[in-house]
């Protein structure tokens, strides 16, 4: 078969392509939804943990219950960072499926919640390191001139950490993206799935896989490209 | 207490966890418009006692006083006391993210509710009386290091308070920059600014404060005026102390 034959029966004939552009817009949807949800539980949970160990030894003396609730909330934080980050993902996606979500066959949501809550344990500790990476002087500067600890965190710390998280942000964006791609393993018709079922129907592998491949290959080009813009932006902004 | 003390410390102690005892019942009184300078050895407890001033660092247990308030007292919002005392550091911690101009004023707008030309305003000013007008819209990272102290001084003096902490403000700085920082730091003495301030420039001590503490091992040995403690010091650790270090 010549390959224009071969294009035209993977992609042409009974509108094969379209299962390309309902998994690209699947996993695109999947994959923004996940990166916002992600961010939220990532901030707050990287704000529980840093302020529960920057302000740990004088509420244990000024606050007895406020401690209290405070040491089960980051508990609850670290059992989670260590079950999502020990854990496979597809087994994540998995058992919110199959279990915890049985009751939903919305795959897509379902999907976007499970990639969201793993992400928000990397984005946690994206965060935490770079709260952690700010020199204690500039939280004691700032608390001098009278500044509580929540100004502190919004007008000093947060615009630093951004910047230097900004970079590894978008790398764990990158990542999300290809990681997407388990999604099959719920029923959902993403990118990878629909070129593979484009493979079912033709029973040529070829072209389908490889066009997966380099739709992937572009997204990630791009952000590569806009990750190298911005880092270059703030190495400028540096001096 | 007498009307004039501004800050006082009752039994103050300091514990790094179980074993390192950093201040051992400090008893001060700073009455308004001393110049106190701390000297001491390395590891003395110099900057413990002035960090626990504005509890940057709070104290295990005493009191410290400040304008009749004991600050250490639970109920006590801090924040509010500290913005009566600005402190300066011994690595300047100027935001690097800001403008000098915003570092200055950030503080006073948001702390104050001063509006942003009465703070600009007088930011300024302060920036001029310090030579570094010019510099209101460069970034921290483009100053030296005497300008970049001199900045972090005026910063703390936008907030407009009773009371100047300072830490070993020009032990970090190249020798040709201690003297610029020094004569703000002298020009503000003669205001009749409150200081406090931690240092190992003798020169300084002699010529600008009117009263020396010394510490050691927590504590403080000697307290009196320049002429007592150089010409006259009674405590043998203070005399051993000067003997290297003049
Ligand atoms: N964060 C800390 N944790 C544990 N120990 C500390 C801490 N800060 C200070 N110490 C200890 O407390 C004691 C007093 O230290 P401090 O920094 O107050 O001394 P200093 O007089 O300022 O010394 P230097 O002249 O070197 O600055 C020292 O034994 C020091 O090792
Ligand atoms: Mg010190």
């Amino acid at each position: 078969m010549s390959l224009k034959e071969q294009f035209i029966l993977n992609f042409v004939e009974d509108d094969r392509w379209k299962y390309l552009t309902n998994g690209l817009l699947n996993t695109l949807t999947i994959t923004v939804f996940a990166l916002l949800l992600g961010v939220v539980i990532g901030i707050v949970v990287a704000m529980i943990r840093t302020t529960y160990d920057k302000t740990k030894d004088s509420l244990k003396k000024r606050n007895k219950i406020g401690y209290s609730f405070f040491f089960i909330v980051n508990s609850i934080c670290k059992i989670y960072l260590t079950v999502i980050r020990g854990t496979p993902v597809v087994v994540q996606l998995l058992i919110a499926y199959f279990i915890i979500f049985a009751f939903s066959n919305d795959g897509i949501m379902v999907a976007s919640i499970a990639f969201g809550i793993n992400s928000g344990a990397y984005v946690a500790e994206i965060l935490r390191g770079g709260i952690m990476s700010i020199d204690v002087g500039q939280f004691e500067a700032s608390n001098s001139l009278g500044f509580n600890y929540v100004q502190t965190m919004i007008y000093v710390i947060i615009p630093q950490v951004i910047k230097t998280v900004l970079p590894t942000l978008l790398n764990e964006m990158i990542a999300l993206i290809k990681e997407t791609s388990i999604a099959g393993y719920v029923g959902i018709v993403d990118l990878t799935k629909g070129g593979d079922i484009i493979r079912g129907r033709t029973f040529s592998a070829f072209m389908p896989l490889l066009a997966v491949a380099a739709i992937y290959l572009v997204i990630v080009s791009f952000l590569t490209f806009v990750l190298g813009r911005v880092e270059r932006r703030l190495r400028k902004s540096e001096r | 207490m007498s009307d004039n003390v501004i800050i006082k410390t009752e039994n103050l102690c300091k514990f790094y966890g179980e074993k390192i005892h950093a201040l051992e019942n400090v008893n001060v009184e700073i009455k308004k418009g001393e110049v106190v300078v701390v000297i001491g050895p390395s590891g003395s407890g110099k900057s413990t006692f002035l960090r626990s001033l504005n509890m940057i660092e709070p104290a295990t247990s005493g009191k410290v006083i400040f304008d009749g308030v004991d600050i250490m007292s639970a109920k006590v919002n801090i924040n509010l006391h500290r913005q009566r005392m600005g402190m300066v550091f011994q690595h300047f911690n100027l935001f690097p993210h800001m403008t000098i101009l915003r570092n200055m004023t950030i503080a006073p707008m948001k702390l104050l509710k001063q509006s942003k030309a009465e703070a600009e305003t007088k930011a300024m000013e302060l920036l001029k009386r310090v030579g570094l007008d010019d510099r209101a819209g460069a970034y921290p990272s483009q100053l030296s290091g005497g300008q970049k102290q001199r900045v972090a001084i005026v910063r703390a003096l936008c907030m407009n308070p009773d009371v100047m902490l300072f830490d070993e403000p020009t032990s970090a700085l190249d020798p040709e920059m201690v003297g610029e920082v020094l004569s703000v730091m002298k020009q503000l003495a003669e205001e009749g600014m409150t200081m406090v301030v931690v240092t190992h420039e003798m020169g300084f001590a002699k010529e600008v404060s009117n009263r020396i503490l010394f510490m050691d091992e927590g504590k403080i040995l000697e307290d009196g005026s320049p002429e007592q403690i150089f010409n006259n010091p009674q405590n043998e650790r203070t005399k051993d102390f000067l003997r290297k270090v003049l």
